[in-house]
């Protein structure tokens, strides 16, 4: 493998990473409140809002419909909006978070809704208040479940990326294509995948051993 | 002295099911009550809505005189502070080790951080496990679990300790040790106990006073002496106490008869004792008395609110059985003759 070759990969993998770590943290920051306004507004919530949980649920799984493929090209005018530009790295982060934030909501919002009633019990007849029991109960609780979540996040978020070239975005999803589909060049082919088995299973060991570590 | 507790005339249902049905009764400061009743009788829903959880349809709470049925959530928020809770399943935060779970009230009742660590440390040692504040609930026993559970009830300084099925979870020695904890707790803090149990055997001891629910309405008010005493008990209440009473074996109830034999016999009695009855030299005195020779067949002396009962079945045989009979009613609580079997001498 030529030097050329491994620093093109090297540049990719960081643009993939740019990618999947910026998108995912905007999908954690922003699906973990949409989950726990659905846990919340849900039947058996701290603040039943019946037709508002429904509502949500309705956009969450609407937006999770559409292939990822077609939401890239969908979105480029809110792209541009957002990010001021349509292509590049910086502007896939755009489209990769708003496919993540639903992600992830609906995962965060499987974590929530494990944690054993009797816990949102016992909290609320000790005269805690709504927001102590979902920082202290709802989170606190399902919190190994949440980490298991971002990794699953994170490495849906790679495969994700991968079509981001289509705007240019660049990536190692890109760089295969171009190089390994289009110029038959199999080193690179063979490179990328090894670079990408290496960081999904990366994340996966570290977040698989985080969630066991919270666990207690 | 005013009731610290006062239900009026409660009711509540779920949709179409009436779970609770006109319940009236009070508590006073530092009385032990048992709450018994078969499983779906709405003992947990009396007890949720006596710790604000639940808010009746109908009737009044009173606690320490403050309508809990009237007041706004932010109030009840409040009042659920001074009311201490322990639960069948325990309900421990597992992501918090066990000093921080008996924290969390005291982060909730305001509690400076400096003061915590202090009265966390005179807790454990008050339900018997020093030291353990740093391990995870998932690393304890299920009675070492419950005795965390009764540590943070206790946390906020309650005026009113419920407990739900506490030991239902529990091995017979767990729940021992968890009931003579919660005896120890009413003796030294004078602490008032509201025990809800489907088991008599959880309340014989230290219930100072026993109601029976049954399919929503309270049908029994009483102590458990008095239950033995009258013997013309509601079904439930029955088949409750037949947990606890001695009972005649199969293979003698089977040669009962109900009028005494020709010839040698033997009469069958269940007698009930209770205070100095119960520790007198019963036996001996029916011999010297009337020459009645006296057998134990079944039961015998135990404890019951603190206080030594006998309640056993026992068989008599002699020429002056009706003399003693007579003299034992006297000095009985309650005493029922079964019937009789013949003897063969
Ligand atoms: N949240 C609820 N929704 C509907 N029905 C309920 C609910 N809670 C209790 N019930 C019903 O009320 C009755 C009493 O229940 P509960 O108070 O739990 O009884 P117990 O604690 O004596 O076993 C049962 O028939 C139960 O099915
Ligand atoms: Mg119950």
């Amino acid at each position: 493998m030529s030097p050329l070759i491994l620093k093109l990969i090297l540049h990719s993998a960081w643009q993939t990473l740019e990618m999947v770590v910026a998108s995912t943290a905007l999908s954690v920051i922003l699906g973990l409140p949409l989950a726990l306004f659905m846990i919340a507004t849900g039947p058996q919530g701290l603040y039943r809002l019946p037709f508002a949980a429904r509502l949500m649920g309705m956009v969450v799984d609407a937006v999770r419909a559409v292939p990822f493929i077609i939401l890239l090209v969908l979105l480029i005018p809110v792209t541009r909006f957002i990010a001021g530009t349509s292509l590049g790295t910086e502007a896939a982060i755009v489209p990769l978070s708003i496919a993540g934030i639903p992600y992830f909501a609906r995962i965060a919002e499987m974590a929530l809704r494990e944690v054993d009633s009797g816990l949102v019990d016992a909290v609320r007849a000790m005269g805690g208040t709504r927001m102590t029991i979902i920082r202290s109960v709802l989170i606190a609780e399902a919190l190994p479940g949440l980490v298991t979540g971002v990794t699953v996040t994170l490495i849906t978020m790679v495969g994700a990326s991968a079509m981001a070239g289509v705007i240019g975005a660049g990536g190692l999803g890109d760089l295969a294509i171009r190089y390994g589909y289009q110029r038959f060049n199999t080193t690179v082919m063979f490179g990328v995948v090894v670079v990408l088995i290496i960081m999904v299973s990366l994340m996966q060991v570290i977040g698989n051993s985080l969630a066991r570590w919270l666990k207690h | 002295m005013n009731p610290i507790l006062d239900i009026q005339h409660v009711t509540h249902s779920f949709g179409q099911h009436t779970a609770l049905q006109d319940i009236s009764f009070s508590v006073k400061q530092g009385e032990v009550v048992g709450l018994i009743g078969r499983s779906g009788a709405g003992k947990s829903t009396l007890l949720r809505c006596l710790c604000a959880l639940e808010r009746p349809q109908q009737g009044h709470i009173l606690l320490d005189g403050v309508d809990l049925t009237t007041q706004p959530e932010r109030q009840l928020v409040r009042i659920r502070r001074r009311i201490g809770l322990v639960f069948q399943h325990f309900n421990l935060l597992t992501s918090r080790t066990v000093a921080g779970n008996i924290a969390l009230p005291l982060q909730i009742a305001g509690c400076p951080r400096r003061e915590q660590a202090g009265r966390i440390a005179e807790l454990l040692e008050l339900v018997g496990l020093k030291g353990f504040e740093k391990k995870y609930p998932s690393q304890l026993s299920g009675g070492q679990k419950q005795r965390v559970g009764i540590a943070r009830a206790l946390a906020a300084n309650p005026t009113l300790l419920l407990c739900d099925e506490a030991t239902s979870a529990l091995d017979p020695e767990s729940t021992n040790s968890i009931l003579n904890l919660l005896a120890d707790i009413n003796r030294k803090l004078g602490l008032t106990i509201v025990l809800i149990t489907h088991e008599m055997e959880v309340v014989r001891r230290f219930a100072q006073r026993i109601l029976v629910l049954d399919h929503g309405r309270l049908v029994e008010d009483g102590t458990l002496l008095d239950f033995l005493r009258d013997g013309q008990n509601n079904r439930t209440l029955q088949t409750l106490l037949a947990d606890i009473r001695p009972s005649l074996p199969a293979f003698l109830g089977e040669t009962l008869v109900s009028t005494p034999p020709q010839g040698h016999h033997r009469a069958i009695i269940r007698i009930v004792l209770s205070g100095n009855g119960a520790s007198e030299p019963l036996f001996s005195a029916l011999y010297e008395k009337f020459g009645v020779q006296t057998a134990l067949l079944q039961g015998g002396v135990t404890t019951i609110s603190e206080r030594l009962s006998g309640d056993m079945i026992l068989s008599f045989e002699g020429d002056r059985t009706e003399q003693a009979l007579d003299h034992l009613k006297t000095a009985a609580q309650n005493m029922e003759i079964l019937g009789y079997v013949p003897s063969h001498p």
